[in-house]
């Protein structure tokens, strides 16, 4: 580990956040590092809650509380987090105001369109180290521009149930509906990926090996915007709402890792298990499918499939933020280990 | 009688002059008449950039390249599934122009990138075959891709490379971007071969894979990237032709339209600086469908 020189100055830049948690021995999680800069606020807390979890590495969760002043983003913010989970701690990121709103971008003189709002998360995740990252969803406001980039960084040598865990939530809503906002932004651009990096081979001088070190396992990215330009803006209004229809709200859960293992079987299982579309039902006594199945299972619009490495990508869309977030704060409660492995509060958005 | 001879001289003279005359009037028609068209139409084209560019070209944008895109409707079937009954309002016909609107921008915000990247820098191809797969959210369109990138280069090794690679087409051949290509091919084909059960190794995605096989035919990138998205709209239409929507002549109408072909080229320009790392769904709806496939109680296609 490099020498932290004691006269670096401890933030650069507006917006600018770093975490560090390290686990101390024998098994005391502490930030060795916090620093934040406006608009951002980072507040983190030990709730002392002790993991029933069946497995051996696991330690208490700390939480951290992602903050704006305002409880938003304006245009030209810029949100700049970069967190680093040492081995075998945990974390729980939540975002205590509610949706982070995205507020308008006005083109006028001496603003010019690059002027967005944009969020980067860039988290490490050490070798038994959890992640729990259920926010609340990006609320962009009419004619808002807003990009988003979470980066997760995973080790590639480690192997089952030494690897790092992730539980990522990402979702959108189309605006404020209660002033009759529908997908009237002018861009939201959101990326979630993970990396596996080779900590081992960053020694190796092999050129070849040097290049192999970095992996994309997953990347999750969508984009709603306008194309135009601006150009025609009763015309490009309607396009992101075209391409969302019939959906109030669009969301991505990622998860990764042994300590979401039970949730992600969970989760396929669920969907696996959902009526066939289409199924006729040949028996005039029993009710038909459609009455069934569990209440939010029918308003929700979901797939969940595992696609690389273990990693398991649900993706849904619902009707409001309402119905989606019961779905899955039901979900989540229902398969009971996030409230084991991180206590109840993690689910505090939900 | 000494005038006579006189006149025979005369009328003798009289009858050659004029055979003469019909003589020389016959040649005169021959010369001056129109061209017949069998021997006199217009010189054939000696340009020796046209016919092997093209060649590839129709090989390449036909519906019997043996590919495997019949078997899939890339989410078509399911969309259908998912907005039964439609309303009064919507006919049939117009909500699958809605689908192929859709499913053509996401496909070239999606795929087009990985398609001019592979055409750009074959040499990159396992990388871009890697982040492809990354980026693809759910087993179905994943299965669908890499079915039809393994196809094309099946079709390469078994058809075109005996060719294309082999150096006896010297126009093609002599091409420093071709030669990289055609060596791309060959090694990722290889790596593809000795890795077939590392779950993160190469996989033999279609969009990529297609750009790097185009190059070493010597398409050119617009081109390539033309006949991709054609290909991607004729999948559609013919699998909404054998799901019923419509009737072939409808399908080839839309096929053939200036919108459709709008469409195409709107995408091309749009996405011709994007990085793979832009790329992304602009129809999350499109997702859910595809991914939901697999939940379809009946089903005619593979996605």
């Amino acid at each position: 580990m490099p020498i932290i020189s004691p006269f670096e100055s401890s933030i650069a830049k507006s917006g600018q956040g770093k975490v560090v948690l390290s686990l101390l021995p024998p098994a005391n999680p502490s930030l060795s590092t916090l620093t934040y800069k406006y608009p951002l606020k980072l507040i983190t807390r030990s709730p002392g809650f002790i993991p029933q979890s069946a497995l051996t590495s696991a330690s208490q969760p700390v939480h951290l509380y992602l903050l704006t002043y305002g409880g938003g983003l304006l245009p030209g913010d810029q949100v700049d987090v970069s967190i680093t989970l040492e081995p075998r701690t945990r974390l729980v990121v939540t975002t205590p105001q509610g949706s982070t709103k995205i507020f308008k971008t006005t083109v006028g003189p001496g603003r010019t369109l690059s002027d967005k709002s944009r969020q980067n998360v860039d988290v490490h995740i050490g070798r038994e180290a959890a992640l729990c990252y259920l926010p609340d969803p990006s609320a962009p406001f009419k004619d808002s521009r807003y990009e988003q980039i979470q980066t997760f960084t995973v080790e590639s040598t480690a192997k089952d149930t030494t690897r790092s865990s992730l539980c990522v939530l990402d979702w959108v809503t189309q605006g404020r509906t209660s002033r009759g906002e529908n997908w009237d932004f002018q861009s939201w651009k959101g990326k979630n990926e993970i990396w596996m990096i080779d900590e081992s081979s960053v020694r190796s001088d092999n050129a070849e090996k040097k290049k192999k070190k970095k992996k994309l396992l997953l990347r999750d990215s969508l984009i709603l915007d306008d194309e135009n330009n601006n150009q025609d803006q009763t015309a490009s209004k309607s396009l992101v709402r075209e391409r969302t229809s019939p959906h109030g709200v669009i969301g991505t859960l990622i998860l990764y890792g042994p300590v979401f293992e039970n949730l992600s079987s969970f989760i396929v299982d669920r969907f696996t298990s959902l009526p066939r579309i289409g199924a006729r039902n040949w028996s005039s006594s029993v009710p038909a499918a459609a009455e069934t199945t569990p209440e939010y299972d029918s308003k929700v619009t979901f797939t969940a499939a595992r696609v690389r490495a273990g990693c398991v990508l649900v993706k849904f869309g619902a009707e409001d933020f309402e119905t989606a977030k019961d779905w899955l704060g039901g979900i989540l409660r229902e398969e009971g280990s996030i409230a084991k492995e991180f206590g109840e509060e993690a689910l505090f958005c939900l | 009688m000494t005038v006579n001879p006189q006149v025979q001289d005369l009328e003798k003279e009289v009858s050659d002059l004029e055979s003469r005359l019909q003589n020389a009037r016959s040649r005169l028609a021959l010369t001056s008449a129109p061209p017949q068209p069998a021997e006199l139409a217009p010189p054939l084209p000696r340009d020796p950039l046209f016919s092997p560019y093209n060649h590839a070209l129709f090989l390449l944008s036909d519906s019997a390249l043996p590919l495997g895109s019949f078997a899939y409707s890339s989410g078509l079937e399911s969309y259908i599934a998912h907005n039964k009954p439609l309303p009064r309002s919507i006919t049939p016909v117009a909500s699958f122009r809605r689908f192929l609107n859709l499913s053509l921008v996401s496909m070239s915000r999606l795929s087009l990138p990985y398609v001019l990247a592979g055409y750009r820098d074959p040499s990159e191809i396992e990388t871009l075959d890697n982040d492809f797969d990354a980026s693809t959210p759910c087993p179905v369109a994943q299965r669908a891709s890499i079915a039809q990138g393994r196809a094309l280069l099946g079709v390469w090794e078994r058809a075109f490379r005996s060719t294309y690679a082999s150096g006896s087409s010297p126009y093609l051949a002599g091409d420093a971007a071709t030669q990289e290509a055609i060596k791309a091919v060959e090694a990722f084909s290889d790596a593809l071969k000795s890795s077939l059960d590392d779950e993160l190794g190469p996989k033999g995605h279609f969009a990529p894979l297609w750009g790097v096989v185009c190059l070493a035919m010597g398409m050119d990138a617009r081109q390539t990237a033309y006949v991709f998205m054609l290909n991607h709209a004729k999948a559609v239409l013919s699998a909404a032709v054998r799901a019923s929507v419509m009737g072939p002549y409808q399908a080839q109408s839309v096929l053939a339209s200036k919108d459709l072909q709008d469409m195409i080229s709107k995408g091309i320009e749009r996405e011709w600086n994007t990085a793979v790392e832009n790329a992304g769904q602009v129809v999350p709806p499109l997702d859910l469908w595809v991914g939901r496939h697999e939940l379809l109680y009946s089903r005619i296609f593979n996605s």
